[in-house]
């Protein structure tokens, strides 16, 4: 995964992005076959896609979504990366901590969202926070886990030469764990966007998890999965920031 | 950036002696090193050879200021040792190089610990960098290089830093015998150059007698000084000369002899 996402150059894009025209090649064969309602063409998807897109309303849904799934991801990514930083610097804090992470990260963190809607009402607020439950505690567990996984010999070399614990955080620890951090930030990524639906769709009156509830309600399937193909875009376009903040933050691989 | 450079230089031309007085040291119920009473003079090459287990490392690491001693102490030119000192640097067995850093950047990581600017960190590593024979691989990273290429990294970092003492801990363990004898006699030809005290902990006698003045022979178990050799083979040394000479056989024999009796 990481050679292709750390963009090695073109030519590795090519197979992924040859994968992608068979897939939709695939798609369009099987819809023409008519086999079922549930299976429409690739151009339908597209037609409608682009008719929902030009008539405004999915735009702004999927605006609506991104600024949601951005403030929830974005509080998440910091909360967790600096909880755990602190869980894996202090060993006993990390392992007090460590039974509740477990449960968290484990537990379906859908049921929470039902908790959230009394709590909050019907807002964006509810959506904010699921996201950010949905991609805190991956982040966390990974970063714990990449600054305890700091290689003990290189902490003892930096000693050697006289470093202090912030010298020694800065130049050891932390760079030690950052590629750790950024797997937690990538999966994070996709466990926030499956929060971002989780949430719309139990509001059922906001983002794009609106359009989803309307149309499969009302068994409109190709718009269904036009506003399926958008979440996905919202996922790709989130999944690609955090890769190109990979790409610039770790060179060395 | 003349100016820190001179000192620099100044500094090399003083090495200074290490003492250590009744060092015991354990871990838990093992006991690694017992009463370790042992010194080096300023500028001399010694060795410290030693069964597994006899607590070289872990001498290495007192003498350093890594690791505390349970009882006696370390002197350094007559101070004693509190911790770590730009006085000695440190040499890994496994190289411990940065692996996100370039060579140029794991050469200056004890100069950038210190707070040198960067024109004199740049400086400092350009010399060394060729110094070990490493120049134009600046920018290379570590897992780009040989092993024998990483330790002479390893080197490098330790020279830049312009320590009197130069502390390694089986640097050539993990290389191949043919890269082994390279690095060993670029390591001759460096210490006759900086005119540092060597201390070398290693577990190959051949190394021991072809590298050092003074061999010191650890027990097992818990560590304690056995024996002491001198090497009075003439510098300067070279595999051609010294390693066919009947003296160097006779010495990696003795050793051998005393390695034996411990057993």
């Amino acid at each position: 995964m990481n050679r292709v996402a750390r963009g090695e150059g073109m030519a590795d894009g090519l197979p992924t992005l040859g994968a992608l025209v068979a897939l939709m090649v695939a798609v369009e064969v099987v819809g023409r076959l008519d086999l079922s309602l549930f299976l429409p063409t690739f151009s339908a998807v597209a037609r409608v896609w682009w008719q929902l897109l030009q008539a405004g309303p999915l735009l702004g849904a999927a605006l609506k979504s991104l600024v949601a799934f951005g403030i929830g991801f974005g509080a998440a990514a910091a909360g967790g990366v600096v909880s755990g930083t602190v869980l894996g610097r202090f060993r006993l804090l990390g392992q007090v901590f460590d039974p509740f992470l477990n449960v968290m990260m484990s537990a379906p963190l859908v049921a929470f969202v039902p908790v959230l809607i009394t709590v909050f009402g019907i807002s964006d607020v509810v959506v904010i926070v699921t996201v950010f439950l949905f991609t805190f505690f991956v982040v966390v567990v990974n970063t714990r886990t990449g600054f305890e996984g700091t290689d003990r010999r290189l902490v003892e070399m930096a000693q050697s030469y006289g470093a202090g614990e912030v010298q020694l955080f800065l130049r050891v620890y932390l760079p030690s764990a950052l590629p750790a951090i950024m797997v937690g930030l990538q999966l994070g990524v996709v466990n926030g966007v499956k929060g971002l639906v989780v949430g719309e769709m139990l509001l059922a009156l906001v983002g794009l998890g609106e359009f989803l509830v309307r149309y499969a309600n009302v068994f409109l399937i190709t718009h269904l999965y036009a506003v399926i193909a958008t979440i996905m875009a919202v996922a790709l376009l989130a999944s690609y920031a955090v890769q190109l903040v990979d790409r610039v933050l770790i060179r060395w691989k | 950036m003349v100016g820190p450079l001179t000192n620099v230089q100044r500094s090399a031309t003083h090495p200074l002696g290490i003492a250590i007085r009744g060092v015991s040291k354990a871990f838990g119920r093992v006991r690694a090193l017992d009463d370790i009473t042992l010194s080096v003079e300023a500028g001399q090459f010694v060795a410290i050879i030693g069964p597994s287990g006899c607590g070289k490392t872990t001498l290495l690491k007192i003498v350093a200021g890594l690791l505390r001693p349970d009882a006696g102490r370390v002197e350094i030119g007559g101070v004693p040792v509190t911790g770590p000192g730009p006085d000695r640097a440190m040499v890994f067995q496994d190289f411990a190089l940065l692996p996100w850093a370039s060579v140029l950047r794991n050469v200056t990581f004890g100069l950038e610990v210190r707070g040198a600017p960067r024109p004199v960190r740049h400086a400092v590593a350009q010399r060394v960098i060729a110094k070990v024979g490493l120049a134009g691989f600046e920018h290379h990273y570590p897992h780009q290089l040989s092993g024998g290429m990483q330790q002479r990294v390893g080197l490098a970092r330790a020279l830049a830093v312009n320590p009197q003492i130069l502390l390694m801990d089986e640097p050539f363990a993990s290389v191949d015998e043919q890269t082994r004898r390279l690095l060993q006699d670029d390591l001759l030809t460096l210490w006759a150059d900086e005119r540092k005290t060597v201390l070398l902990v290693t577990h190959s006698m051949d190394e021991a007698i072809y590298l050092a003045d003074q061999v010191f022979v650890l027990s097992p178990r818990p560590g304690r000084l056995f024996r002491i050799i001198e090497v009075d083979l003439p510098r300067p040394r070279s595999s051609q000369t010294t390693r066919a000479s009947a003296a160097f056989g006779r010495l990696v024999e003795d050793l051998w002899g005393i390695l034996k009796e411990m057993q």
